[in-house]
């Protein structure tokens, strides 16, 4: 891998924006994620080995981190920053369908459920995986999610609730899925939620962090 | 029936950097100072947008039912389970409880969070927790004060969605509190309004007990508090 590369992925995992960014204090001034990625492309180097061999690595390694509770979100917050400066260089590679992510998720936080925090750190771990992310946003109706996977069809399903109320209207939302497309796959998470509430209502996984979601997408395409 | 209402200023609360960085993770060793300056200046803006308002009500007619572990407040029927019931259970009254830290400090961080920049918008929720937890503390030691000088002890507080207690049973708690004080709206899925809320309900009487720390009974494993308050015991 090139020093370029190399240095991409430490910024990533150490959440260095870019040049202007002050965090952390130890580089600033110092290229970030933003001028990495574009001098990476400048030099020649392929978009797909930059997400590969730069960003889902490093983006990997933030999650394990924060699994075993080495860093906190602050800190896997400012590396999804930037990974999203250096993703913005990649994204015409994406449109234009020269390089292809591992597949679609589609997330969002269940019908009479307002909070994002969660699902939020989630979605920028998976994209950070190398997957495109559909994001519906919160208080998303059963018919919202039945409409995406609709123009999405081989796309992941992603379903979050923090209250105990609206695990309920997870419950509803996932056999709506179930009963439309069998063979859908859907991962659930929140705080309340557990691996026997997603046997229960038949969802197909439960991660309790972020990093969780992401090796069990890998799975799916490996 | 007794009914008081409070509104705290926010320096009331003294609340402190070092103390967010806590809930977020941090201790005095390894703290940023990219984060600090950021919640220093959340903690700012919280002191001139916040209305920190609470209130309670104290219920006199309560019955416990011990088969069912559930408590009765004024005929309406708590299904509180079995933790909550054990700490309540000697009670000869309840104070039905309500908290807020107002709509602004929940405006702020959903609108950072729409706007892309994700770690102010969490440090903002952050405070604001912080600011509403710290608030109830202030109304519970002021109940506390009021019923010793009648030799009466207070339990800790409990609020629906903790300890088994269903979070739906807010819509009960908010029928025994019409026409609140704190101006919390409840949603049909029991999600409060200004979000940076609380309510719950504290035992009164002679032979209850406030415990230090009552995380160990909970079973929510997971909760960021748990360790937080399990820290704080030990020292």
């Amino acid at each position: 891998m090139s020093d370029i590369l190399k240095m991409l992925s430490y910024c990533v995992e150490v959440g260095k924006m870019d040049k202007l960014s002050p965090y952390p204090p130890n580089m600033r001034g110092e290229d970030g994620a933003d001028e990495l990625a574009k001098k990476a492309l400048d030099s020649g180097a392929k978009p797909g080995d930059i997400l590969e061999k730069a960003l889902i690595p490093a983006m990997a390694i933030v999650g394990n981190r924060f699994s075993k509770k080495e860093i906190y979100v602050p800190q896997m917050l400012m590396a999804a920053k930037a990974m999203n400066s250096a993703m913005k260089h990649l994204k015409p590679f994406f449109q234009s369908g020269e390089t292809k992510r591992k597949g679609k998720f589609i997330i969002g936080t269940v019908s009479g459920d307002m909070h994002d925090i969660g699902k939020n750190l989630v979605a920028m771990m998976i994209e950070g995986g190398g997957w495109e992310v559909i994001d519906l946003g919160v208080d998303v109706s059963t018919e919202k999610f039945l409409k995406s996977i609709s123009e999405n069809p081989d796309a992941v399903i992603g379903l979050s609730a923090l209250l105990t109320t609206t695990m309920e209207n997870m419950k509803k939302t996932v056999e709506a899925i179930k009963g439309k497309y069998s063979d859908s796959k859907i991962l659930v998470g929140g705080a309340p939620l557990t691996m026997d509430y997603c046997k229960l209502i038949g969802a197909d996984f439960y991660s309790p962090d972020p990093q969780g979601a992401v090796n069990y997408l890998n799975k799916l395409v490996s | 029936m007794i009914y008081k209402t409070f509104q705290f200023d926010f320096k009331d609360l003294k609340l402190t950097v070092s103390q967010i960085e806590k809930v977020l993770g941090y201790t005095e060793e390894n703290s940023e100072a990219h984060f600090s300056e950021l919640i220093g200046k959340a903690l700012k803006e919280a002191a001139e947008v916040c209305s920190i308002k609470a209130e309670y009500r104290i219920f006199d007619d309560i019955l416990f039912n011990d088969p069912d572990k559930t408590v009765s407040v004024n005929n309406i029927t708590f299904d509180i389970k079995k933790i909550i019931y054990g700490q309540l259970k000697k009670s000869e009254s309840a104070a039905l409880f309500l908290c807020t830290a107002g709509e602004e400090i929940g405006k702020i961080s959903r609108r950072a969070m729409k706007s892309g920049d994700l770690l102010e918008g969490y440090i903002y929720d952050v405070v604001g927790s912080e600011i509403v937890e710290a608030a109830a503390d202030l109304m519970q030691n002021d109940l506390e004060k009021s019923m010793a000088s009648s030799g009466t002890k207070i339990t800790n507080r409990f609020s629906p969605g903790y300890c088994g207690w269903d979070v739906s049973e807010q819509h009960k708690l908010f029928q025994l509190l019409p026409g609140t004080y704190c101006g919390i709206r409840l949603s049909a899925s029991a999600l409060m309004d200004p979000e940076k809320s609380i309510s719950g309900m504290i035992g009164i009487g002679k032979n209850v007990r406030h415990l230090p720390y009552t995380c160990n009974l909970c079973d929510m494993k997971d909760c960021i508090y748990r360790n937080l308050r399990s820290e704080k015991k030990k020292n």
